[in-house]
C-alpha cells in the first residue's frame, strides 16, 4: 500500500443512519466533528465520565457520527459536558467537543428539548436581566454596605427582553 | 494610571462581596482604577449561550460594547463571564454577520460594538498590567512557612488561544504571586482539572464528588490552602467541604481568592477584605503573615 491510499482512506468507514453529522457540521460551532478518529482521548480526560457511567465524551460523538439523531437530542448527554475543555486540550485532532455539544444543544433546543433547569434559568435570565435577582437579600445588602460595595446591582432587565423577543420566544429560531 | 471598567458579573456581587472588596482594594493599592460597569447585563454563560449562539453573543457584545461606549477596557474577575466576553469578541471580530446582527440591536440604545476594547481575566491584569516586579516590591508583610495550591478555573485559561492567559496545560500566575508573597506554591494532581462547579445544574451528586476529588488530591500534599482566581470555583471548592459525601474528621482547607490572599501581605486590614465573611476561616493561612 503506498503513502497516498492510506491517507484516502477515510478515517470513519460505515455508513450513518441519517445526515445528523453534517447537520452538527453546519451548525455554529459544530464544523469540527468530522475530525474525530474516536480515539477515546476525551473520555480518558473527562471528569465527569470518571463519575459517573452515564455519560461518556467519545461515545456521544459517535452517536453522532453514526446518525443517531433522535437519541441525542432528546437524551441529556449532550447537557452534560462541563464544558471545562480539558479534553479538547489533549485531543490530538483538535476536535472542539464542548463548542460541537453546543451545537447539539441549540438543535435540541430549536425541538423544544431543553432540561427542565436550563429551560427555567435561561427565563429568569432573560426576565430579570441577570442569574441571581431573587437571592438578592437585605442580609448579602448589609454586607455589601459594610464592605463599602455598592448597594444598588444596577442591572440592566430591558435589552434581555428584546434578547428573548428576537432569538428566544416560541423556541429559538436562530 | 492604568484604568478598567469592572464587570462583576451575577454571581460574586450576591455570593462572593469579599471577593469584589478585595479586588478594587487590591488593584486600587497596586496602581489600577477600576470603574464599576453600569448599567450592565449578564454575559449569557452556559445557559443562554446552549440554547442560542446569537443571543449569547448580543449578550455578552453588549457587556463590551457598554465598556466601549466607556472608552476603557474590560476587567472580569469571573471565569465564566471572562470566557464567554472574550470568546464573543472572537467570534464578533471574525465574523462580520454576527457582529451586524448584534449591533443592529445595540443600535436601539445607541450602543455599538466595533471591537476596540479589550477583555482581561484578573490573573492578565497581575500579569500584564501591574508585573510581578511591581507585585513583589509592594509586598511590606510577607508570609512565611506556608503551603498553597492554585486552583486556575477551567475557563479563566481555556481555550488557550482565544483567552490568552496562561499556560493551560502548566499555568503558573498563581503560583507566581504565592511565591511572590513568600508563601511555598505546591503543584498536586489533577491541577487543571474542574471544579465540578459547571455541573451543579444537570447533577449536583457528580459535580460535589468532582470537587471532593480536588479537595482530596490537594489535601495528599499536605496544604494550608487554596488559591482561586474565580467565584464559582471559589464557593464550589467551599461547599463541598461542607458535603455529606465530604471525608469525615478531617479539618477543612480554607479556600481564598488570590487578592484576598495577596492583600494582607501589602498591608491592607482584613476586615476591609472582608475576611470575617469567608465560610471556611483562613487564619491558619493569615496568621503567617
Amino acid at each position: 500500500m503506498t503513502k497516498n491510499e492510506v491517507k484516502e482512506k477515510p478515517a470513519v468507514s460505515h455508513t450513518p443512519s441519517s445526515d445528523f453529522a453534517k447537520e452538527v457540521e453546519q451548525e455554529y460551532g459544530g464544523e469540527g466533528i468530522m475530525k474525530c478518529i474516536q480515539c477515546g482521548m476525551c473520555t480518558a480526560s473527562c471528569m465527569v465520565a470518571s463519575m459517573t457511567d452515564r455519560y461518556r465524551p467519545r461515545q456521544l460523538i459517535q452517536k453522532i457520527l453514526l446518525g443517531k439523531r433522535e437519541e441525542v437530542l432528546t437524551s441529556d448527554l449532550p447537557w452534560l459536558c462541563m464544558t471545562c475543555r480539558l479534553c479538547e486540550e489533549r485531543c490530538q485532532e483538535d476536535v472542539n467537543l464542548s463548542e460541537i455539544f453546543h451545537a447539539v444543544r441549540e438543535i435540541a433546543a430549536r425541538e423544544g428539548h431543553i432540561p427542565k433547569v436550563f429551560q427555567s434559568t435561561v427565563d429568569q435570565v432573560l426576565e430579570d436581566g441577570w442569574l441571581l435577582k431573587d437571592a438578592y437579600s437585605d442580609f448579602i445588602e448589609e454586607d455589601r454596605e459594610d464592605l463599602g460595595l455598592d448597594t444598588d446591582l444596577n442591572w440592566n432587565d430591558e435589552f434581555v427582553k428584546k434578547v428573548k423577543k428576537r432569538y428566544l420566544s416560541g423556541g429559538n429560531k436562530k | 494610571m492604568k484604568e478598567f471598567a469592572l464587570y462583576t458579573g451575577c454571581t460574586t456581587p450576591v455570593r462572593l462581596p469579599a471577593y469584589e472588596a478585595s479586588v478594587k482594594i487590591v488593584l486600587e493599592k497596586l496602581g489600577i482604577r477600576l470603574t464599576l460597569m453600569k448599567d450592565a447585563n449578564c454575559c449569557g454563560a452556559q445557559y443562554v449561550e446552549s440554547l442560542s449562539h446569537t443571543a449569547f453573543c448580543a449578550m455578552s457584545g453588549r457587556v463590551i460594547a457598554l465598556a466601549e461606549s466607556m472608552n476603557l477596557d474590560v476587567l472580569a474577575i469571573c471565569g465564566a463571564c471572562s470566557g464567554s466576553l472574550k470568546t464573543v469578541k472572537h467570534d464578533l471580530d471574525n465574523n462580520p454577520k454576527l457582529c451586524a446582527e448584534v449591533n443592529e440591536l445595540l443600535a436601539e440604545e445607541g450602543l455599538k460594538y466595533t471591537g476596540t476594547s479589550e477583555v482581561k481575566h484578573l490573573l492578565q491584569i497581575f500579569r500584564e498590567d501591574i508585573g510581578y516586579e511591581a507585585i513583589k516590591s509592594a509586598i511590606v508583610k510577607p508570609y512565611s512557612g506556608l503551603r498553597l495550591a492554585a486552583h486556575y478555573g477551567c475557563h479563566v485559561t481555556r481555550p488557550p488561544e482565544i483567552v490568552k492567559v496562561d499556560d493551560a496545560e502548566n499555568p503558573t500566575i498563581i503560583d507566581r504571586i504565592i511565591e511572590l508573597a513568600g508563601a511555598t506554591a505546591v503543584d498536586y494532581t489533577g491541577k487543571t482539572r474542574c471544579c465540578g462547579g459547571p455541573m451543579l445544574a444537570m447533577d449536583a451528586d457528580v459535580a460535589t464528588r468532582i470537587g471532593l476529588d480536588k479537595i482530596k488530591n490537594i489535601r495528599e500534599e499536605d496544604v494550608d490552602g487554596i488559591i482561586t482566581a474565580c467565584e464559582f470555583c471559589d464557593i464550589q471548592l467551599t461547599q463541598v467541604q461542607f458535603d455529606d459525601l465530604a471525608e469525615q474528621g478531617v479539618s477543612k482547607i480554607p479556600v481564598i481568592p488570590l487578592p484576598q490572599f495577596l492583600g494582607p501581605a501589602l498591608g491592607i486590614n482584613f476586615d476591609k477584605l472582608g475576611i470575617y465573611l469567608n465560610k471556611i476561616d483562613p487564619k491558619t493561612i493569615l496568621q503567617k503573615v
